[in-house]
């Protein structure tokens, strides 16, 4: 298993801060607006124990993300200290926006808070407009954090529910290896092409046992 | 039939009723996890099966105001309805995860152990109002000899219409697709892993025509 598809979801969902998994307890936080919320040590929400990182022998190709498409949500991808989303200027930004790439697909844009009724929720199903593609390369030793941020942000007593979510591939051992190889050749690194260069590698040894053999 | 695409559905309200409040926040195994519709016995392989897991999904949750009365239906799903529960969540709040025989596939990015793939992520039924995010690419193999499971976690208890009694039909549902390898499939399938290339049916397929080629 040296190539493997992997999720994470956050919601701001806890039952106490810095909490590292979910619970039945769980009750919704607020959120500041403008706000940047760290999806893995941010201490809001589901965390895990460290920051996200690669160790020499892995490397991690970012795919899709995504965020309630709310309350002004955004969610932008920091490679060490590097924003990945920029403005024209290249000065920052809060990152994609939920309404862009909207997790749940088909989710509503709309709440209005001032009913507690099924009508809360809009009626509209956001589809997504973003395509992360090229897909973002985390090489190997590098820390990646994953940045929540709402525009609009929410109120302690009338709290909205957001999710994000992030969707990856982990390549680990030699499949790593492969992937930087790809990468120096100027290659997309995925599963298909990951493969493509294994099976190269094992042609190109059957040809030469074959040459060996007429030698 | 030497490749095959097969399907499992686990609804919780089939068979011996899930209980809802006793199973809350605890990994429940669609096959023989002894609630909602099981099998007889662990799922795993042969010496000549190979099964390449291409799909899971469970049911789907929506994050929603929190002041949304209890009982609220949205979209299908039902927010808070009892004492406990999780506000301004419609839906149970589910994940599932793949293991194989004892090691867990989906992890956090610490290389923990997490609950899975998000129903919201990738929903069952599909739905206008709930599409797949995610993709199980590449596919999960299991080789033979190894036995593999299908994990259901869910959260909010009060997503249920009886929140300590028994789940009833369509509120908590978990789908896995998987193609079956047998016999010489199943060989071959062996020899593509080794060659690095993805098991798939094409592949298979690819693999057949080249050894009659060589042959010929």
């Amino acid at each position: 298993m040296s190539m493997r598809s992997q999720v994470y979801e956050w919601s701001n969902l806890q039952a106490s801060s810095n909490q590292l998994r979910r619970t039945s307890t769980d009750q919704p936080v607020a959120l500041t607006a403008n706000r940047e919320y760290d999806l893995f040590t941010g201490g809001v929400g589901n965390n895990i124990t460290k920051p996200a990182e690669t160790t020499a022998t892995q490397f991690i190709v970012i795919e899709d993300i995504a965020a309630s498409p709310v309350i002004g949500s955004a969610v932008q991808i920091r490679i060490n200290t590097t924003d990945y989303f920029q403005n024209p200027d290249v000065t920052d930004m809060v990152g994609i926006p939920g309404l862009a790439s909207p997790y749940p697909r088909g989710a509503p844009s709309t709440i209005d808070t001032t009913v507690v009724d099924s009508t809360s929720a809009g009626s509209e199903n956001i589809l997504k407009s973003f395509d992360l593609y090229p897909d973002v390369y985390v090489l190997p030793g590098q820390t990646f954090q994953i940045l929540y941020t709402s525009r609009d942000g929410t109120t302690a007593t009338t709290t909205q529910v957001v999710s994000c979510f992030l969707k990856y591939t982990l390549y680990d051992g030699p499949d790593a290896l492969i992937a930087n190889k790809l990468l120096e050749l100027g290659v997309t690194i995925n599963p298909n092409n990951v493969d493509w260069y294994k099976r190269s590698l094992i042609e190109q040894q059957q040809r030469s046992r074959v040459a060996g053999g007429q030698a | 039939m030497s490749m095959r695409s097969q399907v499992y559905e686990w609804d919780a309200s089939r068979g011996t009723a899930l209980t809802v409040a006793t199973n809350l926040g605890k990994r429940t195994s669609i096959f023989v996890g002894g609630f909602g519709n099981n099998i007889t016995k662990p799922a795993e392989t042969t010496a000549t099966e190979f099964v390449v897991i291409e799909d899971i999904a469970v049911t789907p949750s929506l994050g929603v105001h929190s002041a949304v009365a209890a009982g609220t239906e949205i979209r299908g799903l039902t927010t808070f309805t009892g004492s406990t529960g999780v506000a301004g969540v419609a839906g149970p709040r589910a994940y599932v995860q793949v293991r194989i025989n004892t090691t867990d596939y989906f992890l956090d990015p610490d290389n923990i152990p997490n609950d899975g793939i998000p129903g919201s992520g990738s929903p069952y039924p599909r739905s206008i109002n709930f599409q797949p995010s995610f993709n199980l690419y590449p596919d999960v193999y299991v080789l033979p000899g190894q036995v593999w499971d299908a994990l259901v976690t869910y959260y909010n208890q009060g997503a249920f219409t009886n929140t300590t009694g028994n789940a009833v039909a369509d509120e908590l549902q978990c789908f896995v697709k998987y193609t079956l390898y047998d016999g010489p499939d199943a060989l071959i399938a062996n020899k593509l892993l080794e060659m690095g290339i993805s098991i798939n049916p094409g592949n298979v397929d690819w693999y057949k025509r080249s050894l009659l080629q060589a042959q010929a």
